[in-house]
C-alpha cells in the first residue's frame, strides 16, 4: 500500500492511551450492562474486544465512543474526557456494515470527507488540506479510482476500506472498528490486518470487536474477554487461553475435541476448536466428513477402521 | 390563445398565489431530501397534523400562526418521544396516537370558535385567499428555513446519513435532530397555507423521492428536489385557475406525475433502466453479447 499521510498528531501524542476504569453502564430501565469494567491499553496497540451477544461488548463499545455515559467510573484518552477527545479528533469510528445505509446518495470521496468535517469551519467546506488528505487516504487503501461511485455499487471489501478510509482522513488517534471482518474477502481482510499493523506502529490504538475468535491472535497484541465485567485482559498470548474463553463463552462456544470426534489415530496430543459462530466442518484424511461426537456413530468409526485395514 | 393563457398573470391573487407556491414548493422540497432519507415521512405526516391546534390558538388569541405551529410542533414532538422511551410500543403506534390527538384537540378548537379561522382552510388550504400577514410569515418561513439548510446542510446529512460519526466527530446530535424537526415542523404550516394540512405530506416526500431515483449525488438530489417543488407548485396554482379546481389536488397531482415520470424513466433506477440491465446481464449470461 502507499505511504501513510502524515499524522502528526499521533506521533506528537506520546501519552496516547485508552484508560477505561471502573466503568458501570445502566439502561434507564435499570439493567446493567456492564459494571466495574477496567483496563488500559497503550500507544502501539491492537486490541480485540471479545466476549458473546448480550455480555456488553457493544455497550462498552459505545462507552468508549462517548454515546453512553457510565453511571460510575470513566474512560480517558490520552487523560482527555472522551468529550473533549471528540472535539480534537481523536476517536474514529469504523462501523459495522449492517448500520450503514447503502443507498445513501454519497460517493466514496464525500464518506471519506465526512472523516474532516471536525477539522473544517463551521460551513464544512473543505480546504486544499482536507482534499489532499482524502486522496491520501483513498491511495492508501486502493480505493482512489472508485472514488465517484455511489457507495453501495462497491463489494463488501471494498466497502470496509472506504470506512478506514474516512478513520485514515480523520487522522485519529484511537479508532474503534466494529466486525471489521464480516462480509469480507480473504485478500482484503489481509490488507486491513496490514493497515492496521502499520497504523499500530505509528502509535495508534485500534479497538477491534469482533466474534472471529481465529482471527484475534492473528493480528491482536491485547485482549479484553468480557461478560458484563472485564474478566481478563492484557497480551493476547497470556489472555487468550482456553480456560478465559469457556469463562467468557459458558456454554456458547461449539467446541470440536479431537479425541470425542470420529477422528481416529490422531496422534495422542489432544487438540480443541473453538468457534463462537457456526460449527467448524473437519474433513479426515481421506477426505471425509468427521463428527464431532463418536457416540452414537460407532458403526461410521468401525466402517472407516475397517477401510484403512483393508488398505 | 396566448391571451387566454396569460390572464392568470393579470390578477394579483393569482400572481401572489403562484410564487407563494413556488417559494413554499422549494423549501418543502429541499426539506423532502431529508425526510426521505431520514425515513421520516410518518413523521412530516404528524407533524402536518400536530400544528394544526398551535395555528388555530394562534388566531384566536392574534398570535402569529407560526408561532403557534412551532410550539404546537415541538409539544408532539416532545410527547412521542415521552411515550416512546416509557412504553415498548412501536414507534408508528406512538407517532400515530400523538398526531391524532393533536388534530383531534385543532378540529375541535376550530369548530368552538369558528368566526376565527375556517376549517376548509386549514384542512384544504387557502391558497387563493391568503392574507398579506400570512404571506409575510410565509416568507420569513421559507427564507429562513433555507438560510438554515445552506449554512448546516452538510451537518444534516452527516446527522441523516451516519448518526454515530456525528457524535464521534463531536457534533451536537441532539442540536442537529431539534434542527431539522423543527424545520418539519414550521415548513408544514407554511405548507399548510398553500396545500391544507392533510396534503402537507406529499409536498415533504414526493420531491425527495422524485430525486432519490434520478440521482447518486445528494448535492444534485437537493437541487433537483426544490427546482421540482417549485416548478409543481408554480405550475399546479397556475393550473387550478383554469380548472376552477383546488390549488393543493393540482399541485400535489402533478408531483406524483413526475414522480410516476421518473419511476419508469429515469436513468439509473427506473423501471425501463432496470428492465435493460437485467435483459443485459440475461443475454450475457448465455455467452451472448447484449
Amino acid at each position: 500500500m502507499n505511504p501513510a499521510p502524515t499524522n502528526s498528531t499521533v506521533a506528537a501524542g506520546l501519552r496516547n492511551e485508552v484508560l477505561v476504569s471502573d466503568v458501570t453502564v445502566s439502561y434507564n430501565n435499570g439493567t446493567v450492562a456492564v459494571y466495574d469494567a477496567t483496563f488500559r491499553l497503550q500507544a502501539g496497540s491492537i486490541c480485540a474486544l471479545v466476549g458473546v451477544n448480550g455480555s456488553g461488548k457493544s455497550t462498552l463499545f459505545k462507552t468508549i465512543m462517548g454515546f453512553l455515559k457510565p453511571a460510575q467510573g470513566s474512560v480517558t484518552i490520552g487523560g482527555e474526557t472522551i468529550a473533549s477527545a471528540q472535539r480534537l479528533n481523536w476517536v474514529a469510528y469504523v462501523p459495522q456494515s449492517e448500520e450503514v445505509d447503502w443507498s445513501f446518495p454519497v460517493s466514496v470521496w464525500d464518506v471519506v470527507m465526512m472523516g474532516r468535517y471536525g477539522y473544517m469551519s463551521f460551513l464544512r467546506i473543505p480546504g486544499a488540506a482536507d482534499r489532499r488528505l482524502v486522496e491520501a487516504s483513498l491511495r492508501r487503501v486502493e480505493m482512489w479510482d472508485f472514488r465517484e461511485r455511489q457507495i453501495g455499487e462497491l463489494s463488501g471489501g471494498q466497502k470496509k476500506r472506504v470506512f478506514l478510509a474516512r478513520a485514515l482522513a480523520q487522522q485519529g488517534r484511537v479508532i474503534l472498528l466494529d466486525e471489521p471482518f464480516t462480509g469480507v474477502d480473504v485478500k482484503t481482510e489481509a490488507a486491513i490486518v496490514e493497515l492496521l499493523r502499520e497504523l499500530r506502529a505509528a502509535g495508534n490504538i485500534m479497538l477491534v470487536s469482533t466474534h472471529n475468535l481465529g482471527s484475534v491472535p492473528e493480528f491482536c497484541d491485547q485482549t479484553v474477554i468480557i461478560n458484563r465485567t472485564v474478566l481478563a485482559a492484557g497480551p493476547t498470548v497470556e489472555v487468550f487461553t482456553e480456560q478465559n474463553l469457556a469463562r467468557a463463552f459458558g456454554g456458547v462456544l461449539r467446541h470440536f475435541r479431537f479425541d470425542e470426534s470420529t477422528i481416529q489415530k490422531h496422534d495422542g496430543r489432544t487438540v480443541t476448536v473453538l468457534t463462537d459462530d457456526e460449527r467448524p466442518l473437519v474433513f479426515g484424511k481421506d477426505g471425509h466428513v468427521e463428527y464431532s461426537q463418536r457416540n452414537g456413530r460407532e458403526e461410521v468409526v468401525k466402517q472407516r477402521a475397517e477401510q484403512e485395514d483393508d488398505e | 390563445m396566448m391571451d387566454a393563457l396569460a390572464v392568470p398573470f393579470h390578477y394579483d391573487y393569482m400572481l401572489k398565489a403562484m410564487w407563494v407556491s413556488a417559494l413554499i414548493g422549494s423549501v418543502c422540497g429541499c426539506l423532502s431530501c431529508f425526510v426521505t432519507l431520514k425515513g421520516w415521512s410518518l413523521m412530516g405526516d404528524a407533524l402536518s397534523h400536530a400544528v394544526v391546534p398551535g395555528v388555530a390558538l394562534a388566531y384566536l388569541v392574534g398570535a402569529p400562526f407560526a408561532v403557534g405551529a412551532f410550539f404546537a410542533g415541538l409539544l408532539a414532538a416532545v410527547g412521542m418521544g415521552f411515550v416512546k422511551t416509557k412504553t415498548s410500543l412501536r414507534e408508528d403506534a406512538v407517532i400515530g396516537i400523538v398526531f391524532t390527538t393533536f388534530f383531534a384537540a385543532g378540529l375541535l378548537l376550530i369548530s368552538l370558535f369558528p368566526s376565527s379561522v375556517s376549517l376548509k382552510s386549514i384542512v384544504f388550504g387557502n391558497l387563493l385567499g391568503i392574507s398579506d400577514a400570512d404571506v409575510s410569515q410565509v416568507v420569513l418561513i421559507a427564507l429562513g428555513s433555507l438560510l438554515v439548510l445552506g449554512l448546516r446542510w452538510r451537518d444534516l446529512v452527516l446527522f441523516c446519513f451516519d448518526p454515530n460519526q456525528a457524535r464521534a466527530l463531536g457534533l451536537n446530535v441532539r442540536l442537529l435532530n431539534f434542527t431539522l424537526l423543527t424545520l418539519l415542523s414550521v415548513t408544514a404550516v407554511a405548507a399548510l397555507q398553500a396545500v391544507g394540512a392533510c396534503l402537507v405530506v406529499a409536498m415533504l416526500v414526493t420531491p425527495g423521492a422524485t430525486a432519490y431515483l434520478l440521482t447518486d449525488r445528494f448535492g444534485r438530489m437537493l437541487g433537483l428536489a426544490a427546482g421540482m417543488g417549485a416548478g409543481t407548485s408554480f405550475i399546479g396554482a397556475y393550473a387550478s385557475y383554469f380548472l376552477d379546481g383546488s390549488t393543493g389536488g393540482c399541485i400535489v397531482l402533478l408531483q406524483t406525475l413526475v414522480f410516476l415520470l421518473a419511476l419508469v424513466w429515469a436513468p439509473k433506477h427506473g423501471l425501463l433502466a432496470s428492465r435493460s440491465k437485467r435483459l443485459q446481464a440475461l443475454k450475457a449470461a448465455l455467452g451472448r453479447p447484449a
